[in-house]
């Protein structure tokens, strides 16, 4: 446990030390003060649109950072030989996998936190005091961070990070029409159809039921049972991709 | 009590390229190295010394036969408990201190704080990095990070220490040190296991020897046993001939006077001739076999079985 924290540590240590990810989460905060300028654009319901301008930044920030540290995640100990000290350590590949991906979820929720903080204190102070359903989103935002992070680290036991980048981004994307996918499956004309979308629908995750960023953006309470339910399914999904990589890393040679 | 290291029918077949053609790293490979024994591992590039030693300490899996360390299977993470082991062209965390970098591996061995500090500050010193203890590991030349490489590999006080060309990119005083530190781990019966180009070095520091070719070991033993037909060439200085004796090689003339080189059994016939001819037999020196000949012989050697297996199977 004690290697495994360690392992968390240095991987925190990494990220917060690269100068690309200080520059996204410059720009994530450039996104959070510009959409208060929307004020200035928009006719109607002004806040719900700021509202959702802030939050959509956040969770779009948020996921990019994800990819693009989670696609390196491995795969750069391997390009840098610098898994050739730490794998002959008395620790297991298991510890290896879930000590990076722990590193890398920290801190991905530090700058989560980090962004919902500069939001409560741009927009709240601008716009009132936040719904309770910003709690809602906070939290299946981090679910669905895991998830994703799960599956950048999948990918990146096995894949270089171009390759890695395209399958995750290929999940990523499906995962957030998978409802839509279920919809084409029940109205397609032809069984085969119908079954693939079937398929394709119970496997790929659903990113979509942890996306309740249009509720939080027009203060619609998000259920505690919704809540439960999809963070539920969320880490369960989590856990069998990163299951399915650690699987994968124990039986690569480390060259 | 067993062995520190024991190989045995260490076999490892990689797939490569499209149509994952099967290639031999390693042929069977059996050795065992006594605790307190500092073992050279030497042979020419691609014989398979790196691919040996990644299984040994559980980087690679091997197709067939097993390693194991003070007694346990290398692939468990209990057995590295005791190893420390220093890679080929080493490479650590770029963001890391010198400092941080040693204290994230005593970490991974579960060392408590005071300890971690303590060797810490005690390895940098031993590797002449006090002064750059808080620099960060990107900014050090390729001897530094090799150095670096040598403390982390000591950094539990391994019983074990496998070290994969430990004297690369280190200048003369490097290769002392690191000379000095496996001389001192033998003083304190931990056993040392590396692979080295620079020959001289592994003559003079090593209990035993074991020479690898194609995957193959063709020859081990002490340093003494495996030179112990010691005479590799003689150097005879002579004066008298007026064109040098068919087969001898000129060092050095100076009017009649010759330096010339042949092989042991080349030496009687020299003398015969050159006395003959009414010169004279100033000094013979016979020479004596180090381990470049002995390498440069068993290349020779298994030559034509190499060309035959050229390590890809049909």
């Amino acid at each position: 446990m004690r290697a495994l924290v360690a392992i968390a540590a240095t991987t925190f240590r990494e990220a917060i030390r690269d100068r690309v990810l200080a520059s996204l989460f410059f720009v994530a905060a450039l996104l959070l003060g510009a959409s208060l300028a929307a004020e200035e654009i928009t006719i109607g319901d002004q806040a719900k649109v700021i509202r959702g301008l802030a939050l959509g930044g956040i969770s779009l920030s948020a996921s990019v950072m994800a990819m693009f540290l989670g696609v390196g995640l491995v795969w750069r100990e391997l390009e840098q030989r610098t898994i050739q000290t730490v794998a002959t350590r008395p620790i297991s590949r298991t510890t290896f996998v879930l000590g990076k991906y722990t590193g890398l979820v920290v801190t991905l929720a530090a700058l989560v936190a980090g962004m919902l903080l500069l939001y409560l204190v741009l927009i709240g102070t601008h716009l009132g005091t936040p719904h309770p359903s910003l709690a809602g989103y906070a939290v299946l935002l981090a679910v669905d961070l895991m998830l994703l992070t799960a599956w950048a680290t999948f990918f990146s036991t096995f894949a270089g990070p171009t390759m890695a980048t395209v399958f995750t981004l290929s999940t990523f994307v499906i995962g957030h029409l998978a409802d839509d996918i279920h919809r084409f499956g029940e109205q397609a004309a032809t069984a085969g159809v119908h079954g693939v979308a079937g398929v394709l629908y119970w496997v790929l995750p659903n990113f979509q039921v942890l996306d309740v960023q249009a509720q939080a953006a027009h203060e619609v309470p998000v259920p505690l049972d919704h809540v439960l339910r999809a963070g539920g399914y969320g880490l369960g999904y989590t856990f069998l991709v990163l299951l399915a990589a650690v699987l994968v890393f124990e039986r690569r040679d480390l060259n | 009590m067993p062995p520190a290291i024991e190989i045995r029918g260490l076999r490892k077949v990689y797939r490569t390229g499209f149509w994952m053609r099967p290639h031999v790293g390693l042929e069977s490979l059996d050795l065992e190295i006594g605790r307190g024994e500092v073992f050279g591992f030497i042979g020419p590039n691609g014989a398979g010394k790196t691919t040996a030693i990644r299984c040994l300490v559980g980087l690679q899996a091997p197709t067939a036969g097993e390693a194991r360390i003070l007694g346990l299977d290398a692939r468990w993470p209990l057995a590295r408990r005791r190893l420390g082991f220093l890679p080929e062209r080493p490479s650590f965390h770029p963001h890391l201190t010198a400092r941080e970098l040693l204290d994230f591996h005593a970490r991974l061995f579960d060392l408590p704080a005071a300890e971690r500090r303590r060797r810490t500050a005690h390895l940098l010193e031993r590797v002449d990095l006090g002064r750059f203890a808080d620099i960060r590991v990107s900014r050090f030349s390729k001897g530094m990070i090799q150095r670096v490489g040598v403390a982390q590999a000591l950094v539990q006080d391994p019983e074990v220490l496998v070290l994969d060309e430990p004297m690369s990119g280190l200048d003369p005083p490097g290769r002392a040190l690191v000379r000095d530190i496996v001389l001192e781990e033998r003083r304190r019966g931990h056993t040392v296991f590396f692979s080295s180009h620079i020959l001289p070095d592994i003559e003079s520091i090593c209990d035993r020897v074991g020479v690898l070719l194609e995957g193959r070991l063709q020859a081990e033993g002490t340093v003494a046993s495996l030179l112990a037909d010691g005479v590799a060439y003689v150097d005879c200085t002579v004066i008298g001939p007026e064109d040098p004796p068919l087969g001898a090689t000129v060092l050095a003339r100076q009017q009649d006077r010759w330096v010339l080189r042949v092989p042991p059994d080349g030496v009687a016939p020299l003398l015969r001739d050159v006395l003959a001819a009414g010169g004279r037999v100033l000094q013979v020196t016979p020479g004596r076999r180090s381990l470049e000949d002995l390498l440069l012989d068993e290349v020779a050697r298994a030559r034509p079985v190499h060309q035959q297996r050229l390590g890809v199977l049909a």
